[in-house]
Parts: C-alpha cells; sequence; structure tokens
C-alpha cells in the first residue's frame, strides 16, 4: 500500500485489517475497525487523534499488551513475525528484545523499588544472557546514551530521586537496553513541560537515527508529530482516515477531520479570530460503524457518506484518505 | 431593592484595577523526621506583585512546580498567603468591613475558579443543575429563582437545559463537563475569573470549542480573566497581558504582543523557542535549554533562572535582579535589562 511495499524490503510492521473490540459483560465497544498500516525499517510513523481514536490500542495490540477479554482480529506482522501466534515465551522474548515501549507516565512504567541502574541492567541480563558486569557496564552507556548528566550517580538513583524529564530518558534507556529494531512510544512526552518535551523530542530522533530504529508514535499533538514523524497516521473513530508524508499533511490535510484538527490548533498568529471547532463529539463505538464515522460532524456530508465505509484511496502518491470527496489520483 | 445576587455595580472606575496583588508569598514547610519539626520549605510563591485589569485577560504561564496553581489558589483564597496584600477594586480582601475592607464571602462571590479536572471538581451525587444552583441558593436566592438561573446558564455555555439539565457529570464528556464547570463559575454573576488550566485537559477539537465559548461569555457578562496555562499559544490566543512565572517569581510581564515579539528574559525567549515549530520543514535542532526546572525547596541564589541561563555571570548568583520597565507596561526581571547591574550585558535590553 504504502511505499514500504513497492520496494522489495520487507516492511518492519505489517498490519492488515486489524479489528480490536473489548467485550465485558456491560458493553461491547469497538475500539478498532480495519487498521493497514506499514512501517519501513528506520521509519518513523506518528499515529495521531483525539482520544478514543483507536491509536493507542493499535500500538498495543503490536505487542499483544491488551487485556484478555479484547477480541483480535487481522494481521499483525511485526520484522516478519507473527504476533498474534505466538505463545507467552516467544512474547517474553519478543518484548524488550525486537520491539520496546516507552509510555507517557515514567512513574507508573518504572519499577519504585530498584535502582534505574538494576532495571537496566536486568533487561540487558534477561535478553542477552550476558554477566551482572557486563550488564551494569552496558546500563552505564545507556544512560549515557539517553544524556543523563552524572550518569554514573544516576545509576544508584531511584525513580522517585529525578526529575520528570530524568525519569522520560530512564525508561527511554530501559526500552533501548536491547537495542530494539521497533521502538512504541505512546505519548510519552505529553506530561513533560514545554522546555523538556522539546529535550526528549529531540533525543527521540537522534537516537531514531543513530540506532536505525523504525518508531511509531502516539500522539494527539499535531506538533510533536512535526518535529519527530516521516508520516502521519490520523486515526477517527478506530479506521486510519488519512495517511502520508508529515509535510503534506501539515500543508493541506485532505480529509475533513484532518482539516478541523488542524485548523482547531491553536497556534502563532491567531490571536483575535474566532478558532474552526469540530462540532459535536465522536461516536460512542458501541457497534462498529458501518459508514463514514466522521459524517455526522461533517460540513461536506452527502448521501455518499452514509452509503458505506468509504474506502482508502491513494489522492496522489504515498497520500491517502478514506473520503467520498477526495478523488483518486492518477 | 437590589436582588442581592444581581451583578455588583463597578465600584473604582476603569483606571482602577480590579485585582492588585503585592508582595504574595507562600512556603509549604515540609515536616520530617521523629518530632515532626520543619526540614526544608518549599517557596511555592515569593513575593509576587502585579494587577489585574478591568476587563482583561491577563495569562499566567511557566513550567510545573513554578507557583501558577498556588497563585490561583492564593487568589481565591483557597490558600492563606504567608505575606501580602490582594485588594479588590479598592477594597483589601479578608479585612475589616469597617475599615473599607471586603469580607471572604462577598469576595468569593466576585472571584469564582475553573479547574483542569472537569470531573474532580464536580459533585457527582448532584445533577447538573442542582451544581449550578447551588451556590445562588446558598447566597440568598430562592429555589426555584436559583433552578431558572442555572438553565439560563446551561443555555449560556450551549447545553439544552431540556436535555442536560437532569443528568450527572458521569453521563457527560470532557468538555461537557468543563462547560458545566464554567456556568457554574458564572452562577453568582462574578466579576473575576480564575481559569486554571481550564482547556488542558481537553481534546484539541473541544479545546478549541472551549475557547471560544470563553471569549464569548466575556463579552457576554462582562468578565476579567485570570488565565492559568502551561500551554504558550492558547496564551497567546486568549490574554491581553502576559505574566511569566519561574520557581515562584515573577519573571516577566507585558502586554501579549511585547512578551511574544520582543520576550526579554532568557526564560521567556527558550519557552517560546520549545513550541515545536508545526513546520516539518523548520524543526528544531537544538533544545533551548537544557534540564529540568529545580525544585523549588532550594532554588538557586540571587536570579532563580541563572542556573540554566545561558548568561549567567557572577552578579546573577550575587544579586536578586531589579523589576526593570521596558516601557508600555513591559516589565522584566533580569540584571541585562537593567543599566549598571554589574552584567556585561547590561542595558543591551532597556529599550
Amino acid at each position: 500500500m504504502s511505499a514500504a511495499l513497492k520496494t522489495n524490503a520487507p516492511p518492519l510492521v505489517k498490519l492488515r485489517d486489524l479489528h480490536v473490540t473489548f467485550k465485558t459483560r456491560d458493553r461491547t465497544v469497538h475500539a478498532v475497525n480495519g487498521v493497514d498500516l506499514d512501517l519501513a525499517a528506520g521509519e518513523v510513523l506518528c499515529i495521531l487523534g483525539e482520544s478514543g481514536s483507536g491509536k493507542s490500542v493499535t500500538l498495543r495490540a503490536l505487542m499483544k499488551l491488551l487485556p484478555k477479554f479484547a477480541q483480535i482480529k487481522g494481521g499483525i506482522e511485526v520484522n516478519g513475525r507473527d504476533v498474534n501466534a505466538m505463545s507467552n515465551s516467544q512474547l517474553a522474548d519478543f518484548r524488550g528484545g525486537e520491539v520496546a515501549m516507552i509510555f507517557q507516565e515514567p512513574m507508573t512504567a518504572l519499577d519504585p523499588v530498584f535502582t534505574v541502574g538494576r532495571q537496566i541492567a536486568e533487561t540487558v541480563q534477561r535478553h542477552e544472557g550476558v554477566s551482572r558486569a557486563t550488564a551494569d557496564a552496558r546500563a552505564l552507556e545507556l544512560l549515557e546514551l539517553v544524556q543523563i548528566p552524572s550518569a554514573k550517580r544516576r545509576l544508584a538513583a531511584y525513580p522517585h530521586e529525578l526529575s520528570g524529564g530524568l525519569r522520560q530518558r530512564a525508561m527511554i534507556a530501559v526500552a533501548l537496553a536491547c537495542r530494539p529494531k521497533l521502538l512504541l512510544a505512546d505519548e510519552p512526552t505529553t506530561a513533560l513541560d514545554a522546555t523538556v518535551q522539546i529535550q526528549v523530542l529531540l533525543l527521540l530522533r537522534e537516537l531514531q537515527e543513530k540506532l536505525d530504529m523504525g518508531v511509531i508514535f502516539v500522539t494527539h499533538d499535531l506538533g510533536v508529530a512535526g518535529e519527530i514523524a516521516d508520516k502521519v497516521a490520523v486515526m477517527y473513530a478506530g479506521r486510519v482516515v488519512e495517511e502520508g508524508p508529515v509535510s503534506g499533511l501539515m500543508a493541506g490535510p485532505l480529509h475533513p477531520y484532518a482539516q478541523g484538527l488542524l485548523g482547531a490548533t491553536v497556534h502563532p498568529g491567531m490571536r483575535g479570530k474566532r478558532l474552526t471547532t469540530i462540532p459535536g463529539a465522536p461516536p460512542m463505538l458501541d457497534v462498529a460503524p458501518t459508514t463514514c464515522a466522521f459524517s455526522p460532524r461533517c460540513e461536506y456530508a452527502e448521501a455518499a457518506c452514509t452509503a458505506g465505509v468509504p474506502a482508502l484511496v491513494e489522492a496522489s502518491p504515498g497520500r491517502f484518505a478514506r473520503c467520498v470527496r477526495v478523488p483518486k489520483g492518477v | 431593592m437590589m436582588d442581592a445576587l444581581d451583578p455588583t455595580p463597578d465600584r473604582g472606575g476603569p483606571a482602577q484595577p480590579l485585582l492588585a496583588v503585592k508582595g504574595l508569598v507562600k512556603h509549604f514547610p515540609l515536616k520530617g523526621g521523629l518530632l515532626g519539626r520543619t526540614q526544608a520549605v518549599v517557596r511555592a510563591v515569593d513575593d509576587v506583585e502585579f494587577d489585574v485589569v478591568k476587563g482583561e485577560t491577563l495569562g499566567i504561564v511557566g513550567e510545573s512546580g513554578c507557583g501558577k496553581s498556588t497563585t490561583a489558589r492564593l487568589l481565591m483564597r483557597l490558600l492563606e498567603p504567608n505575606a501580602g496584600t490582594m485588594i479588590f477594586d479598592g477594597e483589601a480582601v479578608g479585612e475589616n468591613v469597617q475599615a473599607g475592607g471586603i469580607t471572604l464571602r462577598e469576595y468569593r462571590r466576585q472571584v469564582q475558579m475553573v479547574f483542569q479536572d472537569s470531573y474532580a471538581s464536580l459533585n457527582p451525587r448532584l445533577p447538573i443543575e442542582e451544581t449550578i444552583a447551588f451556590a445562588p441558593r446558598i447566597h440568598g436566592l430562592s429555589a426555584d429563582e436559583s433552578v431558572t438561573r442555572a438553565r439560563e446558564l446551561l443555555a449560556a455555555v450551549g447545553l439544552a437545559p431540556e436535555s442536560f439539565a437532569r443528568r450527572y457529570p458521569h453521563e457527560l464528556s470532557g468538555g461537557q463537563r468543563q462547560r458545566i464547570n464554567i456556568a457554574r463559575a458564572l452562577a453568582l454573576r462574578p466579576k473575576l475569573v480564575i481559569l486554571d488550566e481550564p482547556v488542558s485537559a481537553l481534546d484539541k477539537s473541544v479545546e478549541a470549542q472551549v475557547l471560544n465559548l470563553l471569549v464569548d461569555l466575556k463579552a457576554e457578562f462582562g468578565l476579567t480573566y485570570v488565565f492559568i496555562s502551561h500551554d504558550l499559544n492558547v496564551v497567546q490566543y486568549i490574554s491581553d497581558r502576559v505574566l511569566v512565572m519561574y520557581l515562584g517569581e515573577v519573571a516577566e510581564m507585558g502586554p501579549v504582543g511585547a512578551i511574544y515579539d520582543r520576550p526579554a528574559h532568557p526564560y521567556t525567549r527558550a519557552l517560546l523557542d520549545s513550541r515545536p515549530s508545526m513546520d516539518p520543514a523548520k524543526r528544531r535542532t537544538k533544545p533551548p535549554l537544557t534540564g529540568d526546572p529545580p525544585n523549588p525547596v532550594n532554588p538557586p541564589s540571587g536570579c532563580r533562572f541563572r542556573t540554566r541561563c545561558g548568561h549567567a555571570e557572577e552578579v546573577c548568583a550575587a544579586r536578586k535582579p531589579l523589576m526593570a520597565d521596558l516601557g508600555g507596561g513591559h516589565i522584566v526581571s533580569c540584571h541585562m535589562a537593567t543599566p549598571g547591574s554589574g552584567h556585561s550585558q547590561a542595558g543591551s535590553l532597556a529599550a
């Protein structure tokens, strides 16, 4: 579908028609309703969307981190392996080895009763079977890699002794301990202050280039996507509604939802002007949408929008949108 | 006779600040040890001074731990300041009425607050019209009148009273709950509304709706806002004047144009440069600041920003900078802005 498939190199991540449904006694939620995504090795993809769009669920499905009552359908291939078919012991090797994840809240992702150095070294020992001394040496290297000042002293620090920015760096160090091919990042900079957020973003960009990792970065912040992404997938109600290189999306989004999102983001120079808003609220997803899920909020909605789920069409090379109004390019 | 809950008439005229804050200090003792003695002091707000002009929106920005939320709670008198005076439209807050003061009860009717967490700030067991009607009833309106007012306010914040009035907070979305909080804040017809990160927890499309609503309500009810946020773009959009806080102190304050176009304090410049660029062709290559904000328990001596400042010199550690006036109400606390301060670039910023 995207550029990755046309070249011969197999994609690092291949999602095909992913569906995730959460079924509890009270309620059924169709969180993800058919997502296709490809990521080439060394590429950075941002999944952009608001709460409830299914972006984090998609990310977690890649590591099979969803709860047992989640029903997962569709193809999930990472590095040529079928994630859905993995046994628990295979998953244990896979997580942290080939694929690692960083989270929004480092305080809940790090173990409060072990030092930062121990947590990094533990990952190295578990996956590479090296001695404790070698692992400790690697932990120091990693703390230096993520640019933690006075790294040697910080090895012996507990998570609560570090500031928010340093904790986030320590979590990145744990994730990178075994040089994963794919890094999954779930809003890792959302909880940080502005001056710290930009430091962490620049660090992630630098590390991604240095280690040549594929990165899938989930965010709701267009500015963050602009700083880090090669390509962007905009999600709405569990489907990708627009996908393409970041520059094209920022310059002129194709899908009305992406246009609304860009218009509703406050940026400099909008003072005194009325902000454009998207009226209404996202659908509840108790049933999977059978039409364009955005049509009830869309100012361009027409009869064709409710006739079925619009197909993802290639509007111009590499740019896709799921909207009846976007014509297929040549 | 005037209704007890009509908007109170303006007293001091337009030139008088609605709220004048002077020397505001709030220190939190950190207790510990066997005897529970005070081990250290968090200097959350340290000698903060500013005016809120009638009809304006004053934006307060800063990073976590800079004291902006403590300032909000002090303004609302949810916290008792250790020192400092607050004058509300010419009347000292919490002072003797005979001596020209205003009681806290009356002050809190004139000053209302909206919090960041829209769910935690609503009573989950009250239907929303009763939440909004609660304060007017306490302040002497009859039950019927209170409910009428609540329904009017629901309509004013864009929620149809007939379908929303009897609902409970858990039945609403985050954006709708924040509208309820705003309606409740307006129920006593206040003059000043303190908005503490009111849109930070909302999705972007909802954030824009709430910001538009705040702009409309300000015009409709003749309000004055203190708008606290860490989002520089939102503050630029909504504020007339901006106050930048760092570690409990005012770093810079001025009209929104001056702060965003001609930032004088190195910290303000770094904050503005930290904003993601929105243009993939113009990505940042170097972070404007390194490290996190220091702990407000033991703030650095002299200028509190000097540990992260690229222009720091000896004088910055030795002496606290004076507030320098750059003209047009633009003030900055930096040695580089004060001629003769002893900094090698002293006076380079002076207007």
